[in-house]
């Protein structure tokens, strides 16, 4: 029951975060900080992608690298050989990665939990393998070198540009996030999430609902890593086809919560400047993937709902004596609880 | 066209594999058996077990075989300690999707311990016997590579005599099969899981000491066999034993045979259209699985 | 170092709040350059990763270099200071480290990373910025076709061309005496297949047979069956685009299979120190090229490994060198043009770069448009127990032994 003074506060604060967003290349003191913010803006571009189908239906997903580096390839191939202009390319190799995606989600999505997750990493595996060796099309182990769109530009110019493209399509899958998760196809989606089966005697078509939605979120994120390929302009397997890459998505949508709207952006935020700290922190030594490692870990044992929920409750609490309004629960959660009570019996 | 000869070495050389990936594919079926986690961190022990062997014989001069002694019941307990203090904490409901992730979280830790122990280097244990082979019908056969597979046999075997003969074995199989119910008839689900969560990773420590014989490890290494051993559970049915010792040791001949015609990047492709056509076709496994649909 | 560590740290975490940004940007220091200020040369390294072997190497001879440097006074009577930053073997990475180097750090000059798929992205940037870019490791054909002006590779020959004074060699031969069948093996890498495919288009103009062209992955660690395939083949000659342990590890699983070719060649693994013990010592008659030996008589040369070998307890190797031909390269034309910064000062370097030839530990190096060395590798052979310089005739210690003993 979001009342007037709310709904100010809400458009105070995305007019802030834009205000915020947009400015950042004005105030970044030199390009270095300025491609660090870029980086930062396509992992969150990623992870909102993924959140598509990890945040609705509950599908962990640790392949999404795949579908960016597939996004890239895609681009980069369409300009190199059939001389598209870039952004032409862009498009159409989002929609080729949409159509693909078909396939692979009857495929994937037809089985739950685990072999979902198995495929999703065979998926990454199978693809680096295919584009390290066809390297007469993807130039294998020697790159592929992408064309700069505007190639009369500065490198610092060139970097503003592409702030903008990704802060651009960021409001864009933010916005259809937005769109889906007040919809009735979202409500169907969530459905699914807490209990598939009952979400399926109650007639909701499961799976072309979980395809629909894998299939968006493959587009996005086909998009996020064709500009990336545009922005970078060099692709290489190794690097295109990492479970790495999957993983701090699903890190980085943990982490800021899944049930969240600007939940992995906050995520991509943190796990953005932690990675730069551990960087800086353990200089030489491999000790960075330990730290993932444990922030990862942590998450997943103590705050598996991620810190915008965290928070939430913490505000919630301090202010309950001024508000008494029912609070949302999910079916996970109920079970949880009962659960836990039957476990202390 | 390839000869008669270059063909029968490469199917003993793809059934030595496929001995190896069906005892690595044992332990990974095992936990998926026991509480449906896939346990994306045991090529991660395995790797840890073979650079404990390495290491062994580098410092201490021993035979690499020797560090069983310790790595085993040391693995063992790992694993009773990772599925009772972490895994069995996670909420039921998101037990599956949370485990992997877990699962991978140890994954990374294991690895960046592992480089900052032993740095990134790519070792080799260097054996007197390491280049020595005998003669079979024309073909040869490394020594390495049989001792490797007679681990990989004897671990399995034991497995299976645990499975079939034990009091526990039956208490454990008791509980893949219908947790509820073994529960009814008085079994400690919590502790036989604990258990068969420590057998499984005790599968990793003799994987890893038979690995270490053979190839050369590095932190990193353990990516390259994550892949192959999950689509080998799939294929041979999530949680059945012996259907991923079959589908390892088949898939590992296949990968052997084709690496002839198509090279050896072509040939790993194998493992995932086997798993994506198992996935279409019988989901359920080849090899007499029943879990995989429902998770 | 750590100051400037926090300060970029600072400003990545500005990307959370205009506050914070705000904060920042005010600290941002535009001081003027003095002459007594040192020389920071910003280099970025695969310090962890999958190249951080190879990676270490590289880092000594930077290291090497800047002490050498240092303990005659510096050049243009400022000191080098190294800032090293970890690429973690990636390439999105190494351009992040370039452009906090560049950028954020405002080094005075910077230097290749290391292993050929890096050396592209981070050539980029530096171009884009308009910095000299010498490199220790690029030397794979591609590097030299991305119409990089300000790129420079810091050894004596390209990838293809390492097998050259060998192929010369062969083709010379009788063709009753030469060997009939050639089979390769090489790793999917952009450099050792270089090497071997180099080679490859020499001998099969010439008319001798490939019976086998395998390509690995960089990961794989089973040599067993390529190996079966190799022996299958019978294959007279054996060709190996290898690195290190890849060139061990189908050695050994080659023995395991009692292959005998009557000649060997392997890029990479033979020169390393720990090569002979780790094959079982079966070593005579192995072939490798070099671009590097701490015999070679240049005159820098005996300096540097004696004063290496002060430093690290050990004779320098080819990473080693040419990491410390790169510091050599980039010294002299600082020394040259009498400047060392940003701005202006590098085209005057990238200038006299192109113009002139250096003075280094493997000779004298003078390069093309592109940036490619016109050099070319010698040939060693592993002969009683030591590894000797066998081709080219002007520089061999030994005459190469043909056919090769068993293994």
């Amino acid at each position: 029951m979001p009342s007037a003074s709310r709904r100010v506060l809400t458009a105070v604060g995305l007019v802030a975060l834009a205000a915020a967003v947009l400015s950042f290349p004005s105030l970044a003191p030199n390009p270095y900080i300025l491609s660090a913010g870029i980086v930062v803006l396509n992992f969150a571009v990623l992870s909102t992608s993924w959140n598509f189908v990890g945040g609705f239906t509950g599908y962990i997903s640790l392949g999404h690298g795949a579908l960016a580096g597939l996004g890239g390839y895609g681009t980069a191939l369409l300009v190199t050989r059939a001389g598209l202009p870039s952004f032409v390319a862009l498009a159409l190799a989002a929609l080729l990665v949409a159509a693909l995606a078909v396939p692979i989600g009857l495929a994937a999505l037809r089985v739950r939990g685990a072999s979902f997750v198995i495929v999703s990493i065979a998926l990454v595996l199978i693809l680096l393998l295919v584009f390290q060796s066809w390297a007469a099309v993807t130039g294998g182990s020697r790159g592929l070198v992408v064309p700069r769109p505007f190639p009369g530009l500065l490198r610092p110019e060139h970097h503003r540009v592409f702030y903008y493209l990704f802060a651009a399509l960021l409001a864009l899958a933010l916005l259809a996030w937005w769109l889906i998760d007040r919809s009735r196809f979202g409500l169907g989606l969530k459905a699914i999430r807490e209990d598939e089966d009952k979400a399926e005697a109650l007639g909701t078509p499961t799976l072309a609902y979980k395809l629909i939605v894998f299939v968006v979120s493959a587009g996005f994120t086909a998009l996020a890593g064709g500009l990336y390929a545009l922005w970078f302009g060099d692709l290489d397997p190794v690097f295109q086809f990492s479970i790495l890459t999957g993983s701090y998505l699903v890190l980085m949508a943990l982490l800021g919560g899944v049930r969240n709207l600007f939940g992995p952006f906050t995520g991509a935020l943190i796990v953005g400047v932690a990675l730069e700290y551990f960087k800086g922190r353990f200089g030489n030594t491999p000790l960075h993937l330990v730290a993932t490692g444990v922030l990862l870990g942590l998450v997943v044992m103590f705050m598996p709902d991620g810190v915008l929920p965290a928070l939430g409750g913490l505000l919630r609490r301090l202010r309950r004596t001024q508000q008494s309004s029912i609070r949302e629960v999910t079916a996970a959660e109920l079970r949880d609880e009962r659960e836990r009570e039957e476990a202390r019996q | 066209m390839p000869s008669g000869g270059l063909v029968f070495q490469s199917v003993i050389l793809g059934l030595l594999l496929g001995g190896l990936y069906a005892l690595l594919a044992a332990g990974l079926t095992l936990y998926f058996g026991i509480m449906r986690v896939v346990m994306i961190a045991h090529s991660a022990f395995l790797i840890l077990a073979a650079y404990l062997a390495w290491w062994s014989h580098e410092r201490l001069g021993t035979d690499p075989l020797l560090s069983m002694i310790v790595t085993v019941p040391l693995f063992f307990g790992a694993g009773v300690l990772l599925q009772r203090l972490l895994l069995s904490r996670l909420r039921p409901i998101t037990l599956t999707m949370m485990s992997v992730l877990l699962t991978f979280a140890v994954a990374l830790i294991i690895e960046g311990l592992l480089g900052y122990a032993f740095t990134g280097t790519q070792r080799r244990i260097q054996l007197s016997y390491g280049s020595a082979s005998i003669g079979l019908f024309g073909a040869r056969i490394a020594v390495v590579k049989l001792i490797a597979f007679g681990l990989a046999v004897v671990a399995l075997g034991g497995l299976y005599l645990l499975m079939k003969r034990t009091t526990f074995g039956w208490a454990l199989r008791a509980t893949i099969q219908h947790r509820d119910a073994a529960r009814l008839v008085g079994i400690d689900t919590a502790k036989v899981a604990g258990y068969g969560f420590g057998v499984g990773l005790a599968t990793a420590a003799v994987g890893g000491t038979a690995l270490s014989l053979d190839t050369t490890i590095y932190p990193s290494l353990h990516w390259h066999w994550i892949g192959p051993l999950m689509a080998i559970i799939v294929v041979g049915g999530l949680g059945s034993v012996p259907g991923a010792a079959a589908a390892a040791v088949l898939l590992g001949l296949m990968q052997s045979l084709l690496q002839i015609p198509m090279g050896t990047t072509w040939a790993q492709t194998i493992f995932y259209l086997a798993l994506f056509a198992t996935l279409a076709f019988r989901p359920q496994g080849f090899f007499g699985g029943r879990l995989a649909q429902r998770f | 170092m750590r100051s400037s560590l926090r300060r970029t740290r600072w400003a990545t975490a500005l990307a959370a709040t205009t506050i914070l940004a705000l904060g920042a940007c005010s600290d941002d220091d535009g001081g003027a350059e003095s002459t007594d200020d040192p020389i920071v040369v910003g280099i970025s390294l695969p310090l962890t990763g999958d190249f951080s072997e190879p990676g270490k190497g590289v880092q000594q001879g930077y290291e090497a270099w800047a002490k050498i440097v240092n303990d005659k006074g510096g050049l243009l009577g400022r000191r080098i200071e190294l800032k090293i930053l970890d690429d973690q073997s990636n390439a999105d990475r190494v351009v992040a480290d370039y452009e906090q180097l560049i950028g954020s750090d405002k080094v005075d000059l910077v230097v290749g990373p290391f292993s050929t798929r890096l050396v592209v992205p981070s050539a980029r940037v530096a171009e884009e910025y308009g910095m000299l870019f010498v490199e220790p490791a690029g030397a794979a054909k591609e590097v030299f076709s991305q119409g990089f002006k300000n790129l420079f590779y810091a050894a004596p020959a390209v990838a293809d061309d390492h097998y050259n004074h060998l192929a010369e060699y062969l083709l010379a031969m009788p063709a009753d005496k030469r060997p009939a069948t050639v089979a390769y093996a090489a790793m999917d890498d952009p450099f050792a297949q270089g090497t071997a495919y180099g080679l490859k288009a020499k001998l099969e103009a010439a008319g001798l047979k490939t019976v086998v062209d395998e390509v690995y992955p960089p990961n794989t660690t089973d040599f067993g069956s390529i190996a079966a395939k190799i022996a299958a083949s019978k294959a007279e000659m054996l060709v190996g685009g290898s690195q290190y342990q890849d060139g061990v590890n189908l050695i050994v699983a080659l023995q395991q299979l009692d292959y005998q070719p009557r000649l060997a060649a392997f890029s990479g693994a033979p020169t390393n120190l720990e090569f002979a013990a780790a094959i079982g010592n079966k070593t005579e008659g192995v072939l490798s090229p070099t671009g590097y030996s701490p015999d070679a008589p240049y005159e820098s040369n005996k300096e540097f490994v004696e004063k290496f070998k002060a430093q690290f307890g050990k004779e320098p190797e080819e990473d080693q060198a040419n990491a410390y031909t790169t510091g050599q390269v980039v010294g002299a034309a600082v020394t040259a043009a009498g400047c060392a910064e940003q701005g202006d000062c590098q085209k005057k370097l990238v200038d006299w770069v192109h113009a002139n030839q250096v003075e280094t530990v493997v000779g004298p190096l003078s390069w093309d448009a592109a940036g490619r060395p016109q050099g070319a590798h010698m040939i060693q052979q592993w002969l009683g127990g030591s590894i000797k310089i066998v081709l080219p005739d002007p520089v061999k210690e030994a005459d190469l032994l043909y056919p090769k003993p068993a293994w």
